[in-house]
């Protein structure tokens, strides 16, 4: 059976525009790798650990407190808003626990457990956490901001005890109160960017802010500004970090030490390209420098029958990729766009704009490394042999991928590749992906055969 | 592991003694051996884009020389020999392993042909065994024997001194050879022409100008046949893509290289413990260097029967290189119809294990302006002579 749409990526973009197609009439599929809906921002945990009854996992009698996790980090807000496009998601077929490894004309969708086919396709795949080498970032401790998170979100589980929580952007805000409200101590939370009066344009996003602000305040957690935390330190796990000052170019000023045994670090995030990459949808750059999905204003890319929504054009949040989720789906279905919306989203979309500004990530961090700092961690490279690639005449990513392989691994450069190409002094480059999730031999041999000679 | 400094990158100059087209393996292979055996140190080697990245960066680097006829077990015998001496040539670790290469045979007619081949093996002094499936056991205990499988194992050819080498490194090695001995390595600088005047070679013209030659030797695998057209040459070449995979790294567990031609598969483990696997062409004729899923889907079917223990081990990559097939399954080296312009293509899917031997054998057809006795038969006209080298066989994979 051919869909009239298959969307791939439950999140908020996601949802909404499967929700929005579906109720203008289409045969529609949603896709996610995720075993629940939600994507990121509204990850939901598995059934089996729903319903507040945490009480057999080890780290409640941790918390040492009555309230589950669950509750302890359900802010009001957001939960209605899943719920809101959770309940418009009548009628369409959800496709989850599927991992997308590759997606072909017109359009085939190949996942681990089989293969979609659809008229059309929405690619909503999000993105995932930037991060930047540091000295001792490798140690069991440490993990990228989105990673505590969906720790704790999509398994109810706490990454540490005493939890220092780095990087920049607002996205530390609620990674910060989530892990306070769920019982950890968060010894800090250190935001390199130091100027953040711009914001005060948008009042609905302060007061967001503001909500989170109270939440760490009432835990004593301190929110540092212009600071970053330089290097992580332990024998064989995480037992302190170093916490600098920085300046405007992120070098560092004076440094102290803190003890903790987790520490969430995240620099941004990068647009999930590879399934868009792979159909040869033209690509374009963020204000920040990330390669995006070109889209028009109907969030068509240059692909006919390919829309894209969400932080796949560009990283702005849940309220903006529901919108671009929304005026994907009525651009779908040719029915009208509700008043209001390509405002609001006009809207979300410059407030993203300024969050790169107020928030970027400088080239300082390429000051902590030592000659040992592992650059890519599935290939181990360290920042040395990248050094000696370049003196060999590595000018560019692929030139240093090739000689001292980082990106060649599990991860496939998604971890290292945003430092490797900004070590190349680059903007790093839309990814080339064939195979878009690593896939087992026995998941790709499973597809019925077709005829080959051999049969013959 | 890396000396100080790899080669020069050189720009074009207006004129050379010999311009090699293509800078794969074979390209910087022939430029070495030119400068190396022959002394011609005036020698320019273009591609298109950069160094070995075509092949050369795209093959399982397989290497082995148990091939059928007289005529193909000379030239790839001649490269092992070679293989075998050329970290120390070279001065740089290869990651030659000669871990051996089993060739399975799953059907009594592909016993009949392997125990010919390993015959007429011997008798052309290459190394080689026929081996009953417990001895396949022995050699690849991984290998799933057992009669009931779509593909059973019947028995194999077995060479114990073929095996794999590091590709990258290989062209590294080679390129800084050359360089040091005078070659200009020039990437990112496109063959768009070769210009002929009366029956003569005399220049190619590229994306960085126009650049002229007393010899033009092409060395372009799947683009060979694109700009031998520009040279008014029409070559029985089919263009093709050939997919390989890469898988996560694994603890070492599979000590040898298994090919089976019936199931159009090969798989090595590198040193690093990635397994690299190889598929059959494409079907249709293509230049883009991605290949169609069904393919590999179809074909891991087929490898996991052989190797049930790789079930859930994770594919990182795939990708595609293009190779030139021709209709004998065998090369086409030596001389044209226009003189000063010498061809080397239609290695299909195995160029990559005759590297050193190739190089050696070209350099002396462009030195010499006649064919090394070991290419010879290798002959453009053999196509209207009809004296074909019928490799099908023993090319492993179906062509």
């Amino acid at each position: 059976m051919k869909y009239d749409l298959i969307v791939i990526g439950a999140g908020p973009a996601g949802m909404a525009a499967a929700g929005t197609a579906a109720r203008g009439g289409l045969r529609v599929a949603l896709v996610d790798s995720a075993a629940q809906l939600g994507g990121q921002f509204h990850r939901q945990p598995p059934p089996e650990l729903g319903g507040g009854n945490v009480r057999d996992d080890p780290t409640h009698e941790r918390l040492g407190r009555d309230q589950s996790i669950e509750q302890a980090i359900q802010a009001p807000a957001p939960r209605r808003d899943f719920l809101r496009l959770r309940d418009r998601l009548t009628g369409v077929d959800l496709h989850l626990g599927c991992r997308v490894w590759a997606v072909e004309p017109s359009f085939a969708v190949h996942h681990d457990g089989g293969t979609l086919t659809g008229e059309r396709l929405l690619i909503a795949t999000g993105a995932h956490d930037r991060v930047v080498p540091f000295p001792g970032w490798d140690l069991p401790g440490v993990m990228t901001a989105g990673g505590a998170q969906a720790l704790l979100k999509g398994n109810l589980v706490v990454a540490g005890r005493r939890i220092a929580v780095a990087g920049t952007g607002p996205f530390l805000l609620p990674v910060a109160a989530g892990l306070a409200a769920a019982g950890a101590r968060v010894v800090g939370v250190f935001e390199a960017a130091r100027q953040m009066g711009a914001l005060a344009r948008y009042p609905a996003k302060l007061a967001e802010g503001a909500g989170y602000a109270a939440t760490l305040a009432r835990y004593r957690v301190p929110y540092h500004r212009g600071q970053a935390v330089v290097a992580a330190h332990g024998a064989d796990e995480l037992a302190k970090v170093t916490v600098a000052k920085i300046d405007d170019g992120w070098r560092a000023i004076r440094t102290r030490e803190i003890e903790c045994d987790a520490l969430a670090v995240g620099y941004g995030f990068v647009p999930q390209l590879d399934l868009p990459v792979q159909l040869g949808c033209a690509t374009t750059r963020d204000s920040d420098g990330s390669a995006i999905v070109a889209v028009d204003d109907q969030m068509r890319t240059s692909i006919t029958g390919v829309h894209a929504a969400g932080e796949t054009t560009g990283v702005g949040g849940a309220e903006l990729a529901e919108l671009d989720g929304i005026i994907a789906g009525h651009s779908i279905t040719g029915t009208p766009l509700p008043d209001g919306v390509r405002r609001r989203r006009e809207r979300a979309r410059a407030f993203a704009r300024l969050l790169h500004e107020v928030f970027p990530v400088r080239d300082g961090w390429r000051d902590r490394l030592r000659a040992d700092t592992i650059v890519c961690r599935c290939e181990e490279v360290p920042y040395q042999a990248i050094c000696d690639a370049q003196a060999l005449g590595a000018v560019d990513t692929r030139s240093l991928k090739l000689l001292a392989r980082p990106g060649m691994g599990w991860c496939q450069g998604r971890m290292c590749g945003y430092a490797v190409a900004r070590l190349a002094g680059e903007d790093p480059p839309p990814p080339r992906r064939p195979i878009a999730q690593p896939i087992s031999l026995q998941n790709l041999a499973a597809y019925p055969l077709r005829s080959t000679n051999d049969d013959a | 592991m890396h000396p100080d400094r790899m080669w020069r990158s050189a720009e074009p100059r207006k004129s050379y003694d010999v311009i090699v087209v293509g800078a794969g393996g074979h390209g910087l292979a022939t430029a070495y051996y030119l400068a190396k055996n022959h002394g011609i140190t005036d020698v320019a080697v273009l591609d298109r884009g950069w160094l070995a990245g075509g092949n050369m960066a795209r093959n399982t680097t397989i290497i082995r020389s148990n091939y059928l006829w007289d005529e193909s077990a000379g030239i790839y015998e001649h490269a092992l020999k070679l293989w075998e001496g050329l970290e120390e040539d070279l001065g740089y670790p290869l990651l030659f392993s000669q871990r051996g290469v089993l060739n399975l045979a799953h059907s009594l007619q592909d016993v009949r042909d392997g125990v010919r081949r390993v015959e007429a093996n011997r008798v052309n002094g290459v190394d080689a065994e026929w081996l009953a499936p417990e001895q396949v056991k022995e050699v690849c205990p991984i290998v799933d024997v057992s009669p009931g499988v779509r593909y059973p194992v019947l028995g194999a050819t077995y060479q114990p001194r073929a095996g794999i080498a590091k590709h990258d490194n290989v062209a590294w090695a080679l390129a800084r050879a050359a360089s040091d001995l005078g070659v200009d390595l020039i990437e990112h600088c496109q063959v768009t022409g070769v210009e002929v005047t009366d029956g003569r070679a005399t220049a190619v013209t590229t994306t960085r100008g126009r650049i002229t030659a007393n010899k033009i030797a092409l060395s372009a695998a799947g683009h060979t046949s694109v700009v031998a057209k520009t040279a008014g040459l029409d070559l029985p070449l089919q263009t093709h893509p050939l997919q390989a995979l890469v898988s996560e790294l694994l603890e070492p567990i599979h000590p040898t290289v298994v090919m089976s031609n019936a199931v159009h598969v090969y798989v090595s483990q590198a040193h690093k413990g990635e397994l690299v696997m190889g598929a059959g062409i494409d079907a249709a004729n293509s230049y883009r260097r991605r290949g169609a899923f069904h393919i590999i889907e179809s074909q891991m079917a087929a490898a996991l029967e052989l190797f049930p223990v790789f079930a859930r081990a994770h594919v990182l990559r795939t990708w595609a290189g293009i190779v030139d097939v021709s209709p004998d399954a065998s090369p086409i080296i030596g001389l044209t119809p226009v003189e000063n312009l010498y061809l080397n293509c239609g290695w299909g899917t195995g160029g990559f294990k005759a590297t050193p031997g190739i190089g050696w054998c070209y350099a002396h057809t462009i030195a010499h302006d006649t064919p090394h006795p070991l290419t010879a038969p290798f002959t453009l006209t053999r196509f209207t002579t009809g004296a074909l080298v019928d490799e099908h066989g023993a090319a492993a994979v179906a062509h």
